[in-house]
């Protein structure tokens, strides 16, 4: 089955897919911190377990980690209690830095391994009916890290080779990762790519979308040797945050089957710019709406973007990035609440 | 050369990012005899202008800015030390920074060397800044903006902090809160009671001067 399948059959039944970006709030129902869940994968599936629970959206990801594949490469991450983490040295200036991380397996690292072994439980643990999602790094943004952005941006214009050897040795990583997220039972992965956003499109072809889409493959191939036996293959979203209104089309181009783009981006123009197979899946603020809005709000924005949505059956109600951990429950109840309770207007039928 | 045409050279230079080509450049107009403030003011703010429109046109992207950007400030560099204390080139000071957990500095590079572009002083505190601190340096160097830049959702709520520090502090009306990352939005800026929101490096140079008016006027 495909993304857009679903997402097609749920809007031929006259109902939309809902699945806010959800991990971190789960710390609340568990009563932990976001970096307690990053190194205990126990802990980590059952906060995921306790959001599928109480929310029931159709496709749950587990909590969000940028830093993760640059972690296990070796570079310096820091970890807060209760905040998303961050690399703190970007030590790749030249190919020949690259040789130091080639010595080292990425899979061999523990957070990677926790990561895995949550994905693991997220299988036993999640009610049947709910997608299981995982995240990977995209090779652009993992390129970001290990060069740091400034320099990464430069390098595309006075060192375009350098950026390429760097995309290709963090594709491996990421490839290598996603495989093993695959294997875990991963129904659905999505590609973290935020640092692409300050791409030009032939940049972003360049770059960055054409690592995406070797991932994309490498994946499904993946997901292919395993769907002879357990019958599913996984599906692909690329994610970018920020606004990439700008790259809309060279997203579509990779081969991901969704497109999840942030609240910046006006989702019912991008629904007119990608064939009718890329479902789109946004776009509610997750800090201003989400997070600090009050339930009113978080309705009305929802009813204000599934009218919007209303003709393109290729949409998924979600968030534009990943949620704030203190988010309010009581809002994520009124997003579910909201985007559960839509139906389709009688002549909206592409 | 016509008047008009006596910056085309640097100009240009600085729009198409050659460092090399804006330093001789700078320097032929020095030997020339041209005032250090007017190479600032006549030649290379409005070639950061124009970058600024050519990014907003969608030309130009991050990566192209940040040429131009980094062009214009080694030929900043040579200019600088020539001008004497009397010669008013700055417009104002603005303190500027990323908040508070938060590590991501590509965004607030970009606003602090278009900021620099356009004729202000920026004092950059880098990344990680605590809210406090952001007044702090505002209230001893006597700046009247700061700039704050978060990434992360789930850092850009510090982002009010600063907002609040001013207030506690009394500047609130002396000292405008700028907010921009890519999280961050309209509605959250005026959510937390910032000042004025930039979507963009060259919007930042836009709000910081329909700022900067406000802030005179009042």
């Amino acid at each position: 089955m495909r993304l857009d399948q679903l997402a097609v059959a749920a809007y031929r039944d006259g109902r939309r897919m809902v699945a806010p970006l959800l991990g971190y709030p789960g710390v609340q129902l568990t009563g932990s911190t976001i970096r307690q869940n990053t190194f205990n994968s126990e802990l980590h599936a059952r906060s995921l377990q306790a959001l599928a629970e109480r929310f029931r959206p159709d496709l749950l990801f587990f909590m969000m980690n940028l830093s993760l594949e640059a972690g296990a490469l070796g570079l310096p991450v820091r970890y807060p209690l209760q905040e998303s983490a961050s690399v703190e040295e970007h030590p790749v200036r030249r190919a020949s830095d690259l040789e130091q991380f080639r010595q080292i397996d990425p899979l061999a690292d523990a957070l990677i391994q926790a990561h895995i072994d949550t994905m693991r439980r997220m299988k036993d643990l999640l009610p049947a009916g709910i997608l299981r999602g995982g995240y990977v790094v995209g090779p652009f943004t993992l390129a970001g890290l290990l060069m740091g952005a400034t320099s990464l941006a430069l390098a595309t214009v006075e060192q375009p080779e350098l950026v390429t050897e760097v995309v290709e040795f963090a594709r491996g990583v990421v490839e290598a990762y996603g495989r093993e997220l695959v294997k875990a039972g991963a129904q659905v992965i999505a590609i973290l790519e935020p640092t692409a956003t300050f791409l030009s499109p032939a940049a972003f072809r360049k770059f960055a979308g054409r690592a995406d889409r070797q991932v994309i493959q490498a994946l499904q191939e993946e997901s292919s040797r395993k769907a002879a036996t357990a019958g599913e293959e996984v599906m692909t979203i690329l994610h970018i945050c920020g606004d990439a209104g700008h790259l809309v089309e060279a997203m579509a181009e990779t081969g991901a089957q969704g497109l999840s783009l942030d609240s910046d981006v006006d989702l019912a123009a991008a629904a007119r710019r990608v064939p009718a197979d890329v479902v789109l899946v946004g776009n509610i603020d997750p800090v201003a709406v989400m997070g600090a809005g009050d339930q009113e709000a978080v309705a009305a924005a929802v009813e204000h973007l599934l009218e919007a949505m209303d003709p393109y059956p290729n949409f998924i109600l979600s968030t534009g990035c990943d949620l704030p951990w203190n988010t309010p429950l009581a809002n994520v109840e009124t997003f579910m609440r909201a985007g559960r309770g839509w139906r389709r207007q009688a002549g909206h039928d592409k | 050369m016509s008047a008009a045409g006596q910056w085309d050279v640097l100009q240009q230079a600085i729009i198409d990012g050659k460092t090399a080509a804006v330093e001789s450049e700078v320097r032929r107009l020095l030997e020339a005899g041209a005032a250090p403030e007017s190479i600032i003011n006549e030649g290379m703010i409005p070639a950061m202008i124009k970058v600024g429109e050519l990014f907003e046109e969608g030309q130009f992207f991050v990566p192209e800015m940040l040429i131009s950007a980094r062009a214009m400030r080694a030929g900043l560099a040579i200019v600088k030390p020539l001008l004497r204390s009397t010669e008013k080139v700055t417009k104002a000071k603005v303190v500027l920074g990323t908040i508070q957990g938060d590590l991501h500095d590509i965004g607030k590079n970009l606003v602090g060397m278009m900021l620099e572009g356009a004729g202000y002083e920026v004092i950059d505190l880098g990344t990680d800044v605590p809210p406090d601190k952001f007044v702090q340096t505002a209230k001893e160097q006597q700046a009247s903006l700061i700039g704050v830049s978060a990434l992360l959702t789930t850092t850009m709520i510090r982002m009010q902090d600063v907002v609040r520090s001013v207030e506690q502090a009394g500047l609130k009306g002396k000292v405008g809160v700028l907010v921009g990352g890519a999280p961050v939005n309209e509605r959250f800026a005026k959510e937390i009671g910032a000042d004025g929101y930039a979507p963009n490096a060259s919007a930042a140079v836009r709000v910081a001067d329909s700022l900067l008016g406000k802030l005179k006027g009042a």
